[in-house]
């Protein structure tokens, strides 16, 4: 058709790109599917093998590279994760030793101060023992001396149990009134 | 000089035809190719016309170029592999058509779909992105014709994402996640508000399904068809502005580098919008393929 063949003979207005013809989309389809299977068949292979080959291999190292990192980071958790319960362990060692130290420091002091209080306990009421033995000796011995003084005296033998009792009397009365 | 019918002219040549103009057939009056008419196909009562047309020839054209391309390509890629005892870079046009690939296929398909099922996908979306870049092309060619200037075929290319979307998505997510896609139930919602939601949002699911390939559709063909037009429209003017005498050497002059720069643009127009559908296919794969 000459370029410009409507301008001379002018028949029903042409539609343009918005006729109607669905039979080209079947083309269309029909040509588009046997490309994709035909290009699938002949072309991509070749282009895309070695690529692929070369994307596979570059992944593969990828991977292991990752596996490897992996690994070591689980070890290294690992061999903290000990370290860790080492030193836990350890200062609960110390904080158990401290512990049963001091409490046998304690009771060794709790024992000696008992043992202490005893002791001057006991030395309270020697003293007391020994001190009232004292008195009753001391106090036999006025007797007599107070009887053998006052027989002297009278120039009588003042030996009759009367006597010791009224003398007696006499010092346990000065004995109540000292004390 | 009569006034030329512009408007009617610029449609019939946008249009498709049963015939194809044998270049210079105009100076060596050599009548166009005819092409077989009268195909016609009951499809359920439906005459269907499947008489080949221009805009079908032109198809085939291309589809051969891509294959002679990059079968070319594969087998010079090989043969270069095997020359350089397999480590050997590509060179030459194998080089340049093995860098469109893998960005087609690294930086399109694999970046947009996903690692796991990009690849699986690439060989598609390259068929897809050097079919439509060649049909593109083959409009720039004198005495060519582009066939993505017609919506049906475009309308067929955006059928084969439509299918290839809803069924990759299918098979990736199962029959209950894919039924997740069409009935939508809002999350955080019960009761009387989840049944009303859904009742809202199931067919605007739907209408989001085919919005997205009438789309690519629609792009594709109002770029090729916009460029023709207005390539035809700035040749025009000569034939408007023909009868003024000594000005219409100039404004001829201006005409013709108003198309060659409308050509450079529409270069530029044919790896674009080739580059896009591509990319858009493989986008809303991905976005179904990752659909929860």
């Amino acid at each position: 058709m000459p370029l410009f063949a409507s301008l001379q003979a002018a028949t029903e207005a042409p539609k343009g790109p918005f006729a109607i013809n669905p039979g080209v989309s079947i083309w269309t389809l029909v040509i588009f599917l046997l490309l994709v299977v035909i290009l699938a068949k002949t072309a991509w292979p070749a282009i895309l093998k070695a690529v692929e080959e070369r994307e596979k291999k570059i992944q593969e190292q990828l991977d292991r590279a990752e596996k490897a990192n992996q690994e070591a980071q689980r070890v290294l958790a690992e061999h903290q994760q000990k370290l860790a319960a080492a030193r836990n362990e350890a200062q609960e060692l110390l904080a158990a030793g401290r512990q049963a130290a001091e409490k046998v420091r304690e009771e060794i002091a709790a024992r000696a101060r008992a043992e202490h209080e005893e002791l001057m306990d006991r030395a309270r009421r020697e003293i007391v023992a020994e001190r009232e033995k004292a008195i009753a000796e001391l106090r036999g011995e006025a007797v007599e001396l107070s009887l053998a003084a006052a027989s002297k005296v009278l120039e009588r033998n003042l030996d009759s149990e009367a006597d010791r009792r009224l003398v007696r009397e006499y010092l346990d009365s000065l004995h109540n009134t000292s004390t | 000089m009569q006034t030329p019918d512009i408007g009617r002219m610029i449609l019939e040549r946008t249009g498709d035809a049963h015939e194809i103009e044998i270049p210079f057939g105009d100076l060596l009056k050599i009548r166009p190719l005819q092409l077989p008419t009268g195909w016609i196909v009951n499809v359920g009562g439906t005459p269907i016309d499947l008489s080949p047309t221009r805009n079908v020839v032109f198809l085939l054209v291309a589809a051969f170029l891509v294959w002679l391309t990059l079968w070319l390509t594969g087998r010079a890629l090989t043969r270069q592999r095997e020359q350089g005892g397999g480590a050997a870079a590509p060179r030459g046009f194998a080089n340049m058509v093995e860098a469109v690939v893998l960005f087609v296929r690294n930086d399109v398909a694999i970046a947009s779909i996903g690692h796991k099922n990009g690849a699986k996908f690439a060989p598609y979306i390259l068929t897809l992105f050097w079919f439509i870049l060649y049909c593109n092309l083959l409009g720039l060619v004198p005495y060519g014709e582009k066939p993505t200037g017609s919506f049906w075929v475009t309308g067929a290319l955006a059928l084969t994402a439509l299918l290839t979307i809803e069924i990759s998505g299918f098979v990736t997510l199962g029959a209950k996640g894919y039924l997740k896609t069409i009935v939508f139930t809002p999350p955080g919602t019960t009761g009387i508000t989840a049944v009303l939601l859904t009742l809202i949002m199931t067919p605007i699911e739907i209408i989001g399904k085919l919005v997205k390939p009438f789309a690519l559709m629609l792009r594709l063909f109002a770029n090729m068809a916009a460029g023709h037009f207005v390539m035809l429209s700035l040749l025009s003017l000569i034939f408007l502005f023909g009868n003024i005498a000594y000005f219409r050497w100039a404004i001829a002059g201006g005409s013709v580098v108003f198309v060659l720069f409308m050509m450079a643009i529409e270069l530029l127009v044919a790896f674009i919008q080739a580059y896009v559908f591509a990319l858009l296919t493989s986008t809303f794969i991905g976005l179904m393929q990752h659909e929860h």
